[in-house]
């Protein structure tokens, strides 16, 4: 068989991104791409975790040697990114400068934990993550925009719930779960963004509000298409491109 | 942490049965990660509190207290059981107990004398409650202060009074100073941590470990028991540099109410009379030098409806604060709480919103798409990743993601799970494997050149770049991204990102694919090719070779040649052989091959090459 300009193939990744991308600029979503690399401002601070508290053990973090001195720094640390929560802060506090609030985002990229590696977990994987901030934005306004956003992902009839939970960047703080082919399944984390984070990206909690959501788009994938396990997905197995 | 199901019905005997429980907790609390049912007829729940209820709920009190607000069932208050025999300043011809506290670290310390007591096994329920949750009983002394942590959150700890010189200091460590821990472990202090000693010795590390020096012994008969609150942040600093987790220190890192040490006092020295009914207790010596504040905190209804996306009434909002002993005041709607002591985790109004949205439960909002005045800008660098995926896809690229982490590089991490400490300061190194990897699998790929791609982030000293890098077997090229859309720039200032129609989404929906996961046995390839007359179709032999081939055949037949000569044409198929479960051996295969050459043979005028 000739070989003659045969397309390639897209990594399955790029294209539920892509798919993810477009389920939420149908909803006036703008995209933000940010650093991997990350100050532990961005990364922990600025979403409102406690110094030395037990919530940084939520995330099993990647602290980086100063590149400079080869040593620790203590003032100015940076960590490889636990969330893309990061990206939204940034994009959030770069709209409120510019003046465009009410506003949007959602970015989708790679984050990294330092964890033994199975199955289900990889020390690097992509995550989905966005918030809506406004003046009267609502836990109800989350619930709609995920639901559009699950049913877009893994089917129009997927339901999705909200149960209790905790992260420091958002009050409420709530754990998502979808409903596909008759099991409830963990998707992400979300909530109403803390009044601190607004505070810390220079917005006014008594005349704005949002919600913040994020979770891995890995885990997605592996759910809408039957992927069994995570790690092919990092070791460049071109037979994983089936898409 | 595990919680016993019978431990919580002794202060919940209403409790809705372990599976209806269960789903309460999910859907109102927190997440349970299991629930295992034992073969005495007790169910364990294994429930996750994370750490804004730390403070309250890792303990069987502080989850049936929660319980009994949100079920609007009956608490039982164990204190009227609690009996305790008078006690005096200090036994006659002994010393009273002094207790001297000189950091302020240290938030509360009650100490106890308690004399004769007789160390033995504990109570059958007390084994029991300890086996529960997971805790092997040691003896009664230890037993009861176990006990205690677990019912009502209060890390405590008892010494052997006769092993102490002189008065109870709680202290900064000297630098230097050193202790063996109750397993045998020296830790070396250093000045920012925060010790409980004697007039020679450091007794324990505080709210973290025991020390050998004061153990509680076989022989002991004279106590001291503690009651403690200690700084959180210092606790968890002086337990990381010392590497040492324990119950105790997960509790005070997490913050604890001061005013709990009193109930926990009570509790504890009721415990060690049950166990020792000869034992003479002293008085509770007190160092509390700065009253837990109560605090008051203000919301109101239509906040609260505002970001819930719910509307929530008065009537609604005080029957719950009602129901969890809140007291309160409100006037149209403007409510003002006192919190309870216990409560640390209650601050703001937002957090009167999960409360609030929590105990009614959030299947109650509706979900409703919201309508803002935003214009989205096109991003520009998610613009560029898509024209160059797009561009190299059509080249004939297939993409890969391959590892951020390698073991060589400019920018290193400080610890990791895994022995590659190192970010890539390259895209090429993981390409490269790659292509080998694929190279090797062509066959089963139906290819015979592998070319691939990766866009991706590379770390240097200078900071990370997004770099683009693709090749094949004999070379591969590495540009940054913006190198590589450099001469596309014309082009990419039409090209819009998402949302322009150009990529709107995938045109054929990806859903009813399934993914396929590939057998990690090796895999054979085999040609057949056949000469057949010229009127025969590739159809016809590919069927034959399909109804001989067997069900090890991954990919094929698959047609990769085909030419005329003299009225005839030759037809090559590759067939790939690979098993889910085992090595296939090449006899085997040799096997289908001959048969598949033999049923070719048995038509007229066809001839395997």
């Amino acid at each position: 068989m000739n070989e003659e300009n045969k397309k390639g193939t897209i990594h399955p990744l790029s294209l539920l991104a892509k798919e993810a991308y477009q389920a939420f600029s149908d909803m006036n979503f703008e995209i933000a791409v940010g650093p991997e690399l990350e100050s532990d401002w961005y990364n922990f601070y600025v979403l409102n975790f406690p110094k030395d508290h037990p919530a940084l053990d939520m995330q099993d973090t990647f602290w980086v040697r100063d590149p400079k001195s080869g040593c620790e720094i203590t003032e100015d640390r940076y960590v490889l990114r636990t969330h893309t929560t990061t990206v939204t802060a940034r994009a959030i506090e770069q709209a409120g400068k510019e003046g465009r609030i009410p506003c949007a985002f959602i970015s989708i990229g790679k984050v990294f934990r330092n964890e033994a590696t199975d199955a289900t977990h990889e020390m690097q994987f992509y995550q989905i993550d966005g918030a809506m901030v406004g003046e009267n934005i609502s836990l109800a306004d989350l619930k709609g925009v995920l639901t559009h956003f699950y049913k877009k992902m893994l089917g129009d009839d997927i339901e999705i719930e909200f149960k209790p939970s905790f992260f420091p960047f958002t009050e409420p703080s709530i754990e998502v779960f979808a409903k596909f082919k008759g099991r409830w399944l963990e998707m992400m984390g979300a909530g109403m963004l803390h009044p601190n984070v607004l505070r810390n990206i220079g917005l006014d909690p008594a005349k704005v509000q949002g919600f913040a959501f994020g979770g891995g788009l890995d885990r997605i994938a592996m759910i809408k298409w039957g992927i069994p396990d995570i790690r092919p997905i990092y070791q460049g197995d071109l037979r994983l491109n089936q898409f | 942490m595990n919680i016993s199901y019978n431990w919580l019905k002794w202060y919940i005997p209403e409790a809705p049965d372990a599976d209806k429980l269960a789903d309460v907790f999910n859907y109102h609390l927190c997440e349970v990660e299991s629930l295992e049912k034992k073969p005495d007829g007790n169910i364990i729940f294994d429930i996750k509190i994370l750490p804004n209820r730390a403070h309250d709920l890792l303990s069987h009190q502080g989850i049936a207290h929660e319980l009994a607000s949100l079920l609007n069932i009956n608490f039982v208050d164990p204190t009227p059981k609690y009996k305790i025999p008078a006690s005096a300043k200090a036994t006659a011809g002994k010393p009273e107990l002094k207790i001297e506290v000189n950091t302020n670290k240290c938030r509360r310390y009650m100490g106890r004398i308690i004399r004769g007591i007789k160390i033995g096994s504990s109570p059958e329920w007390v084994v029991k409650h300890l086996e529960s949750v997971g805790q092997r009983s040691i003896n009664n002394i230890v037993d009861a202060a176990n006990i205690v942590m677990f019912d009502c959150g209060q890390p405590v700890h008892a010494f052997d009074l006769d092993k102490l010189n002189g008065s109870i200091i709680v202290r900064e460590a000297k630098d230097g100073e050193e202790m063996t821990t109750l397993d045998n472990k020296e830790v070396k202090l250093e000045n920012s941590n925060m010790v409980i000693a004697d007039a020679k010795n450091v007794l324990a590390v505080a709210g973290i470990k025991g020390g050998k020096i004061a153990e509680v012994d076989n022989n002991t008969k004279n106590i001291v028991i503690e009651v403690a609150n200690f700084d959180p942040i210092s606790v968890r600093k002086t337990a990381q540099a010392l590497n040492i987790i324990t119950d105790a220190k997960k509790r005070f890192e997490n913050d604890l109410s001061p005013e709990l040490g009193s109930y926990a006092m009570l509790e504890l020295s009721a415990l060690i009379y049950e166990m020792c009914p000869e034992a003479i207790f002293e008085n509770v010596v007190d160092i509390y030098p700065k009253k837990q504040e109560t605090r008051k905190l203000s919301f109101s209804s239509d906040k609260i409806s505002k970001i819930l996306g719910l509307s929530v009434s008065i009537e609604e909002i005080k029957d719950i604060l009602k129901r969890y002993n809140f007291e309160f005041t409100e006037n149209a709607g403007k409510f003002e709480i006192i919190i309870p002591l216990m409560r640390l985790d209650l601050m703001i109004e937002e957090d009167m919103a999960e409360e609030i949205g929590r105990i009614l439960g959030y299947d109650k909002i509706k979900g409703k798409i919201p309508k803002i005045n935003f214009k989205p800008k096109i991003n520009e660098i998610y613009s560029k990743i898509l024209w160059v995926r797009n561009k190299l896809l059509s080249d004939g690229y297939s993409e890969v993601m391959t590892y951020a982490f390698c073991d060589k590089g400019e920018v290193e991490v400080m610890q990791s799970a895994s022995d590659k400490k190192f970010l890539r300061t390259n895209l090429a190194d993981g390409l490269k494997e790659s292509i080998k990897l694929n190279q090797a699998n062509a066959p089963l790929l139906g290819t015979e050149e592998v070319k691939i791609f990766e866009i991706g982030t590379v770390f240097k000293k200078s900071g990370e770049e997004m770099h683009v890098a693709f090749g094949n077997k004999k070379e591969t090229r590495e540009i940054t991204l913006d190198e590589y859309t450099k001469s596309a720039e014309l082009f990419l200032n039409g090209l819009a990102g998402v949302g322009d129609p150009e990529n709107r989404g995938p045109k054929k929906t990806t859903l009813p694919m399934k993914f396929k996961m590939w057998p990690l046995f090796p895999f054979i390839a085999r040609d057949v090719a056949v000469w057949v007359p010229e009127e025969i179709k590739s159809e016809k032999v590919a069927k034959i070779i399909k109804d001989n081939m067997g069900d090890m055949v991954i990919r094929g037949p698959e047609l990769f040649d085909e030419f005329k000569k003299d009225g005839k044409v030759s037809y090559a198929f590759r067939l790939v052989f690979q098993s889910y479960n085992r090595t296939l051996t090449d006899i085997e295969v040799n096997e289908i091959m001959t048969k598949i050459t033999n049923k070719i043979k048995e038509n007229d005028g066809w001839q395997v090459r």
